[in-house]
């Protein structure tokens, strides 16, 4: 659009936007600050100041400081085994058609799936006794297993159970940027005596690969939110191996009442990701700018 | 001669005869690739055919082990009705998603057409909005558990479908903006030199052109709003306002063995979802992709 029409747009449009921003972001964001530097009950807010005594309180919590980085360990093992399996599945579904059809839909139903019906049913499925997984493994001859029992086997259970949700959608972004790669670039290739995997290797992945980045910053952003198949699945547990920083901030601030100690837990914690995001966000950045 | 062109001579070139055996070719492997997903598509749906499984199981028939029922037992599902209010929170679920797509829509047409149209100063509130998303939904929840208590909506279907319909404005704009930018500037600058306003226009030439992307938008943002968990765990701490994500984690953590009734919530809870997601595919699939090719 010119200049001259886009300057005919009413700013009264962005009204409705500009009021989301202040009641959802900068509200919340001088809030929660105010909140990290005062003491506050859940009855009465903004008692009293007291400095950075709830940043301390924060990062000698056991559970909060192991948080950040479990949180960080989740949000990047889950984008990327995730961009791994949503990018082979993608490009199975491309090279089957050029409409996702049915089979595509139904490849996305877990993506819809309300998160803790998916904790609750992998929940049964790997319960130790009555679980399917174990009732498999007993019908083999086989001792049974309890992946919840361990950390390590919890927060991998989790990885798990979140791409089992999630790659669906990094599926479906990249089999939409893989129809818009054209077949002439494809063909000529092939002429060139390229075979499949050195065409996918050097025509398809590069093309598509900002789409890739997106999609992998995207994911990021949505890993550091988990929070619901956690409280539901493991409650943070065994210990404070799955614990991550959402968990530990709602279940301080609306089950421990540390209002204080929450806030400040949360200003951390977003520095933290606005930190790993721009980090992505950057290399994303190249692209655009060489590709205007 | 491009590249380009050279190959599409030597596709054109290439003799009739021998299409029929590469026709042939490609439809084996098309099938094969059908098999492989249908495979995979149905090694996906293990959790929930096992919990439709659970779902007409009884107690003793579960603790035995074994994938399918002994026999079916559907006393399941009349006892959960019996134990817990079941309509109540579906009820609660489909008003707290519905109320937030009609707030969420209010806010995000008109945001992501100025977005795609106002040149920079679109660009500028298009980055504020996505940053804004970029933020872990736990930073507003302290803030919001005082503003809405502040505002009496604490534990009411209102307030939950207000902080619903905000959280979801960002990701409305993000598709809705792909939408408007693919609608032909000529339209709407031959309508405003027929003397429609931006607001006229808006209304009478763009909102009838974007309908499938509003639709699709509508789609999304209910389903994102049945399925939170978080605010609707924070906000609505007693049954009033509570939904199915909630009633359902009611059931975990005291050792429940009541492996039935979950597996009927979580049925009832995922049922109309994948109906909807199944009945509007084409919306749904070419609304989260339009997010994605920008």
């Amino acid at each position: 659009m010119t200049a001259r029409s886009a300057a005919r747009v009413p700013g009264a449009l962005a009204a409705p936007a500009v009021v989301f921003l202040a009641v959802f972001a900068a509200y919340p964001l001088v809030y929660v600050i105010g909140l990290a530097l005062t003491d506050s009950t859940l009855a009465r807010p903004l008692q009293r100041w007291t400095g950075f005594d709830n940043f301390r309180t924060a990062l000698e919590s056991q559970s909060f400081t192991g948080s950040l980085w479990r949180s960080a360990l989740f949000a990047v093992l889950a984008a990327a085994v995730q961009l791994v399996l949503g990018t082979a599945l993608a490009l199975l579904l491309r090279a089957r058609a050029a409409r996702p059809g049915l089979l595509g839909t139904l490849l996305l139903l877990p993506l819809v799936t309300p998160p803790v019906m998916v904790g609750v049913a992998w929940k049964l499925l790997l319960a130790p006794v009555g679980g399917a997984l174990n009732g498999v493994l007993h019908a083999l001859g086989l001792p049974g297993v309890n992946p919840l029992g361990s950390g390590t086997g919890a927060f991998t259970t989790l990885i798990v159970i979140d791409s089992w949700q999630w790659t669906p959608f990094v599926m479906l972004l990249v089999y939409a940027a893989l129809l818009g790669v054209p077949d002439e670039l494809r063909e000529a290739a092939a002429l060139d005596g390229a075979d499949r995997s050195r065409t996918l290797r050097s025509i398809v992945l590069p093309y598509i690969e900002p789409t890739l980045l997106s999609v992998l910053l995207l994911k990021l952003v949505i890993g550091f939110k988990v929070f619901d198949i956690v409280y539901v699945v493991t409650a943070g547990g065994p210990g404070f191996s799955t614990t991550t920083s959402t968990y530990d901030i709602q279940r301080t601030a609306l089950q421990e009442f540390d209002v204080g100690g929450a806030a400040a837990a949360t200003v951390l914690f977003s520095l933290l990701i606005g930190l790993v995001t721009s980090l992505v966000a950057i290399r994303r950045k190249r692209y655009e700018e060489v590709a205007v | 001669m491009t590249t380009l062109e050279a190959v599409r001579e030597e596709t054109a070139a290439e003799p009739v005869t021998k299409r029929p055996p590469r026709r042939s070719a490609r439809s084996h492997r098309r099938t094969g690739l059908t098999a492989l997903l249908s495979v995979i598509a149905l090694l996906m749906a293990v959790p929930l055919l096992y919990v439709a499984s659970l779902s007409v199981r009884s107690r003793d028939d579960v603790l035995n082990g074994g994938l399918l029922p002994s026999h079916l037992f559907w006393r399941n599902w009349p006892d959960t009705f019996r134990a817990v209010e079941v309509g109540h929170y579906i009820v609660n679920s489909w008003t707290v998603a519905a109320g937030s797509v009609v707030l969420t829509l209010l806010i995000a047409v008109p945001g992501a057409y100025f977005t795609a149209r106002a040149g920079r100063r679109g660009g500028r509130l298009a980055t504020l909005v996505l940053s804004s998303y970029c933020a872990p939904p736990v930073v507003a929840v302290l803030p919001l558990f005082y503003l809405l208590r502040n505002l009496e909506l604490n534990n009411t279907v209102t307030g939950l479908a207000l902080v619903d319909g905000l959280a979801n404005v960002p990701v409305a704009i993000w598709l809705l903006d792909g939408f408007v930018r693919k609608v032909p500037k000529e339209i709407e600058e031959a309508a405003w030199l027929d003397g429609l306003g931006p607001w006229a226009s808006l209304r009478r030439v763009v909102l009838p052109l974007i309908a499938p992307g509003v639709a699709a938008a509508a789609l999304i943002c209910f389903f994102l709003s049945y399925n939170e968990f978080l605010f609707a765990l924070s906000f609505a701490q007693d049954s009033s306002a509570q939904t199915l994500p909630v009633l359902l984690s009611l059931f975990q953590g005291d050792k429940n063995v009541e492996f039935g009734q979950q597996a009927v919530v979580s049925l009832i809870g995922i049922a109309p979802v994948y109906v909807l997601a199944v009945a509007a595919q084409r919306r749904l699939v070419a609304g989260l992709s339009s997010g994605a090719l920008k």
